[in-house]
């Protein structure tokens, strides 16, 4: 219920903050919102000694888009900046619905993105949609920088591949050529529920044909899963209402849920198949989806 | 029939509005004492266990910890609130026996330190067996719980009444179906506190109570002391639904630890802990049998119930009889039979929540009629308005029902609802469906939880010296519910005041006059019929005042609106203010006292006391919901709740009573349930994975009062605030199966049991078909 006792800084630039990371060691966690952070201090799960703060950072802040490189989501914002993001009601108002549907609003306006991606549990709601959009992110410390597919960054529960001394800056969604996209979350009420299952999908569609597509999932596996054959049988289909029983399967097939407080294990496998078909559906029906509205 | 009020009927604003949304309101936890220390109790980690030892000595070294006391430090004196059942200690002696049994407590400087202590409190246990499925507790060879009580019954019941296998043998269609109800916690928003100091020999508790004068009673009988050396006072109390009834250990720990220290001491519990001391809704198994004619009058009825009681008595045994006790209420038969064992477990005990035993039993019943009546080929309503209880009969359990107007909520649900166009084919969207359920409660217990001749409610109202107010001194606490302001409303009423000038003191035991709590919906009838006498007496005082003041006999005087006018004479006027203060001035204080004590009620059969009442309310709750085939998604389309509670004191407060019981109803019929592992410990004591429903799962949702008046209440009242949680998951469940066919027997009628049902029912066609 306590906070255990750590040094708490609150370095003023990212130099600063990759320094004291680096000087800290293993002992050392990055802070932005603190929503998963410092909910594990206070179960006693986690006792880091120091904690490096990221909220003065002014640069991990800010939703923009910029030529060449695509929208530039830096890892600060919060689930409200992304609810509320002028890019990205223009550009994938789909990213905006997955922000809508987590949490409640004084959750959503205090964690941000880089928490909910290198918190790294199965059953996040942003790197879904993030993943299906091809999302590659950054990671800085000391000895550099490096980019990477976000898909690539999830090992199992808690792990990811990030290093200690290293932060997530931002995250890139690059332009493209995908013509649509959407995240379908099923969660047991209608605020503040993690998602049973959630599933996104984006497609290349034209001529009413699926050129490709991605079938992105949450909470059906150890981490975020993407499911090959699922894609794979899409290519070059259009969304029939026997090609979504195929799909449907196909992902059940897929995924590998495991029995929880949520749900049992044969529940989401369903689910995962059902959302996978709608979230389809809209990606390649809807685009990216109406501006998320309140 | 209407009645001539000024201030009853009216939605006035709450009397406590302006501090609790400015935030201004103070909550237990909130009061702050110089020198105070922070307690907290130490629990068991295991389900049943024998206690080897236990040292204290590293807790006691630790800087800041004050006291550290066990069960050598407190009296031995068992205690529970139900006095049929006593057989909880302050502290476990020999055993601990559930996850959470509370086992030692710690008085320090501030709360971190208190969580170190309890760190270092060294208990030794062994472990034994546990019992944690309440349907196998009876069995051969289960570990026994309490020596007291064997095969861990803690109270079995079997009643009869007319003769049910005559019944049975004339009924055209005899049925039976099995339910199995969920645990559910209450989850007050405000946690559960108290704060303990003494002077001499008098020990004050503020705490978080429905009930000072249990509270009272209870810890001036664990101490051996006199009642009027404990003062319990209620601050704002955020909730309690039930689980406030009773002391928590946090008084009695707290007062050993004041006591001990000299100083006051604050306890409280944390969300988990809430869970884990629990008293909220029994999980019940239970056997429905029902025989009626071919036309669907039900002859009589069997219930055969099983409860999950946990570890301890609670207040279980009323409970226990509620289940079955209220079933008869809404439909007229005369013939019953109710069996019932209520079964100890290595569990937390299990007490009175919203509607106390009735929801589950009326769960299983409203679901079970709805199959008869689907055998027989009715319509949901027909069958009910077919066997609707009319005004002025008797149950067979021999409860007297005076006002009822059950008919006119069918007939007025069944017509805002639109039941009839719905029921049509496609009279609905796809995936839609549409369900009824009635329900009653008593407006107040017949009897007191104790055995005592004491009123149930007394009141004392003052005006002030120069008559520009009045203050209703009253035990009864507001636990939320409303009730301070519509006892100053009643209060206003009686007395031809105005609402805005009343105050009010209420819920501590030395200041106001006693009252027995906020239980059993009791406040407005009882509470406001001894509000109604003090009333009347200040205003006849000041009709004698007036009399002499402007020489005319007090029957040609009335006073309204706080003026005192002559019937005859037009013109001849006075002021309340005027009048009172010449009354303070010449004869002394103006005071109004008034009493209630509930007329002798009920049957002379063993528990024939539980499920009495002056008066009952019944309501019709109508509910639509939207099926989502593929993932057993629910959605709560829109509601429809008719109901009769007698005269509307406060129309606002009453269906904010409604809205409230509906969504604490809407959470237990389909998302609540208190989880164990099989160690018997609980998997979601958090808000989290416990899912109370929020704002936003909310549907729109009418709620309508039909004309009804009390003959045996002030001013025609009747209950609210648990009624409207009956009929809840019976509608529920009724809505899912005229959607899709199929029906969920056990609670809560979860989306994924909902999605396995439809799973089954298509595998079962498709079995056919091949
Ligand atoms: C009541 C409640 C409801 C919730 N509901 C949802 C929900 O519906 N859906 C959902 O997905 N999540 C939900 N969450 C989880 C949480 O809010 C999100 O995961 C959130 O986005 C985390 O962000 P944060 O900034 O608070 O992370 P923090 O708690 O600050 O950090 C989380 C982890 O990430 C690390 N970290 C954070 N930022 C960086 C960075 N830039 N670089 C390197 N490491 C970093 C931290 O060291 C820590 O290990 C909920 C949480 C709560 C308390």
């Amino acid at each position: 219920m306590y906070l255990p006792d750590f040094d708490y800084h609150s370095p003023e630039s990212i130099d600063e903050a990759l320094s004291l990371l680096a000087n800290l060691g293993s002992g050392a966690k990055v802070l932005a919102g603190g929503t998963d952070l410092l909910h594990k201090m206070k179960q006693g799960d986690l006792a880091p000694k120091a904690l490096v703060s990221l909220k003065g950072l002014d640069k991990l802040k800010g939703i923009n888009y910029v030529e060449g490189r695509g929208v530039v989501i830096g890892a600060l914002s919060t689930q409200n900046d992304i609810l509320y993001s002028e890019v990205l009601a223009k550009k994938y108002p789909s990213v905006s619905h997955a922000a809508k549907k987590m949490a409640s609003n004084q959750i959503r306006h205090l964690g941000t993105v880089g928490g909910n991606i290198v918190n790294a549990v199965p059953s996040a709601d942003l790197p879904p949609i993030l993943i299906a959009l091809g999302a590659s992110i950054t990671l800085v410390s000391t000895s550099g920088k490096r980019e990477m597919a976000l898909e690539e960054f999830f090992v199992e529960p808690a792990s990811s591949v990030i290093n200690e001394g290293e932060i997530l800056t931002e995250i890139v969604i690059p332009d493209g050529d995908l013509t649509g996209s959407s995240y379908h979350k099923f969660g047991l009420r209608r605020s503040g529920a993690l998602a049973v299952v959630g599933v996104a999908a984006s497609a290349r569609v034209a001529g009413g044909v699926i050129e490709e597509a991605r079938i992105v999932c949450a909470s059906s596996a150890p981490k975020v899963i993407r499911t090959p054959k699922a894609e794979a049988f899409l290519a070059g289909k259009s969304p029939a209402p026997e090609v979504l029983e195929e799909l449907q399967a196909i992902v059940e097939s897929e995924v590998r849920p495991r029995d929880s407080i949520r749900g049992s294990a044969e529940y989401r496998r369903n689910l995962a198949g059902v959302l996978a078909k709608r979230a389809l559906v809209d990606a390649v029906e809807s685009g990216h989806g109406l501006p998320a509205e309140d | 029939m209407s009645i001539n009020t000024k201030i009853i009927g009216r939605s006035v604003p709450r009397i406590d509005g302006r501090d609790k949304v400015t935030g201004a309101a103070k909550y237990t936890g909130d009061i702050k004492f110089p020198n105070m220390l922070f307690g907290k109790i130490l629990t068991s980690p295991h389900a049943h266990a024998r206690i080897i030892s236990i040292d204290t000595s590293a807790a006691e070294a630790l800087p800041g910890v004050k006291a550290v006391i066990t069960h050598k430090d407190v009296p031995d004196i068992k205690y529970g609130i139900s006095p049929a059942r006593w057989d909880e200690n302050i502290f476990c002696i020999d055993k601990v026996r559930f996850v959470g049994d509370k086992v030692a407590a710690v008085a320090c400087t501030d709360e971190e330190t208190c969580y170190k202590a309890l760190k270092l409190i060294k208990v030794e246990y062994e472990i034994l067996p546990a019992v944690l499925d309440f349907r196998k507790a009876m069995d051969e060879g289960m570990p026994q719980i309490h020596d007291e009580y064997p095969k861990n019954i803690n109270v079995e019941i079997h009643q009869e009444f007319g003769d049910i296998e005559k019944a049975f043998k004339e009924a055209h269609l005899v049925r039976t179906d099995a339910f199995l109800g969920n645990r559910a916690y209450q989850s007050p928003i405000e946690p559960h506190s108290a704060t303990s100091l003494w002077d001499g020999d008098k020990l004050t508790v503020y705490s978080s109570t429905q009930s000072p004068h249990y509270f009272q009673y209870y810890i001036a009988r664990e101490f051996g002391m006199d009642m009027g050396n404990v003062r319990v006072v209620k601050p704002y109390v955020g909730g309690g639904f039930g689980g406030k009834m009773e002391p928590t250990g946090l008084e009695f720990a707290g007062a050993v630890l004041a006591k001990l220290t000299g100083r006051p001491v604050r306890m409280f519990f944390d969300r988990h802990e809430m869970f884990a001391h629990n008293r909220g809704r029994h999980a019940q198994y239970m056997e429905i049998t029902t025989g009626v004619t071919k036309d669907g009058k039900i002859l009589g009825a069997h219930s055969n119930f099983m409860m999950d009681g946990g570890a301890y008595t609670s207040l279980g045994i009323a409970t226990a009889y509620y289940a079955g006790a209220l079933l008869p209420l809404t439909y007229e038969f005369d013939h019953y039979k109710f069996d019932l064992f209520r079964l100890y477990t290595n569990l937390p005990a299990c007490g009175a929540q919203r509607g106390h035993g009735a929801p589950q039993p009326k769960y299983a019943f409203e679901s079970h009629l709805d199959n008869v009546a689907t055998e027989l080929g009715m319509d949901p309503m027909d069958i009910r308005l077919l066997n609707a209880r009319r005004p002025e009969t008797v149950t067979p359990n021999d409860f007297a029902i005076h006002s009822c107007e059950l008919t006119q909520c069918l007939t007025r649900a069944r017509i805002i609802s639109n039941w009839d166009e719905k029921k049509k084919e496609g009279g609905m969207p796809k995936g839609h469906g549409i369900g009824v359920s009635t329900g009653s409660f008593v407006s107040g217990a017949g009897y007191p939880i104790y055995r005592t001749d004491l009123p149930h409610s007394a009141v004392v109202i003052k005006v002030n010296e120069d008559g520009t107010s009045a203050t209703l001194y009253t035990g009864a606490p507001d636990i939320g519910q409303g009730s301070d302001t519509v006892l100053c409303q009643m209060a206003a009423e009686a007395m031809g005041f105005h609402y805005e000038k009343m105050k009010i003191i209420a819920a501590d035991t030395e200041t106001c006059p006693m009252d027995l709590g906020a239980y059993a919906s009791r406040l407005t009838l009882m509470t406001g019929a001894a509000c109604k006498a003090a009333g009347e007496e200040i205003k006849k005082s000041l009709l004698e005042m007036a009399s002499s003041m402007l020489h005319l006999p007090p029957d040609d005087l009335e006073c309204e609106d706080a003026i005192i006018y002559s019937k005859s004479r037009e013109g001849k006027a006075l002021t309340f203010q005027e009048v009172a203060r010449k009354h303070f001035v010449l004869k002394g204080p103006l005071i109004g006292k008034g009493s209630y004590t509930p007329p002798k009620l009920g049957g002379k059969f063993k528990g024939s006391p539980v499920g009495t009442s002056p008066a009952y309310s019944f309501g019709v709750q109508v509910g639509e919901v939207k099926i989502d085939e593929e993932t057993g998604e629910i959605e709560a389309v829109g509601f429809w709740d008719v109901h009769d509670c007698g005269t509307v004191v406060n129309p606002r407060l009453l269906h904010g009573q409604v809205h409230g019981a509906l969504s604490m109803g809407m959470g237990e019929s389909v998302w609540e349930e208190v989880l164990f592992d099989d160690k018997g410990k609980i998997k979601n004591p958090d808000l989290a994975n416990y899912r109370i429903l929020t704002a936003l799962d909310m549907p729109p949702v009418e709620s309508e009062i039909v004309d009804s008046y009390e003959d045996i209440a002030p001013w025609g009242v009747k209950e609210i605030g648990e009624g409207s949680t009956n009929p809840t998951m019976g509608c529920f469940s009724n809505a899912i199966y005229d959607a899709m066919g199929v029906r969920v027997y056990s609670l809560p009628l979860s989306y994924e049991k909902v999605w396995r049902a439809l799973k089954e029912k298509r595998e079962r066609e498709q079995g056919k078909k091949e």
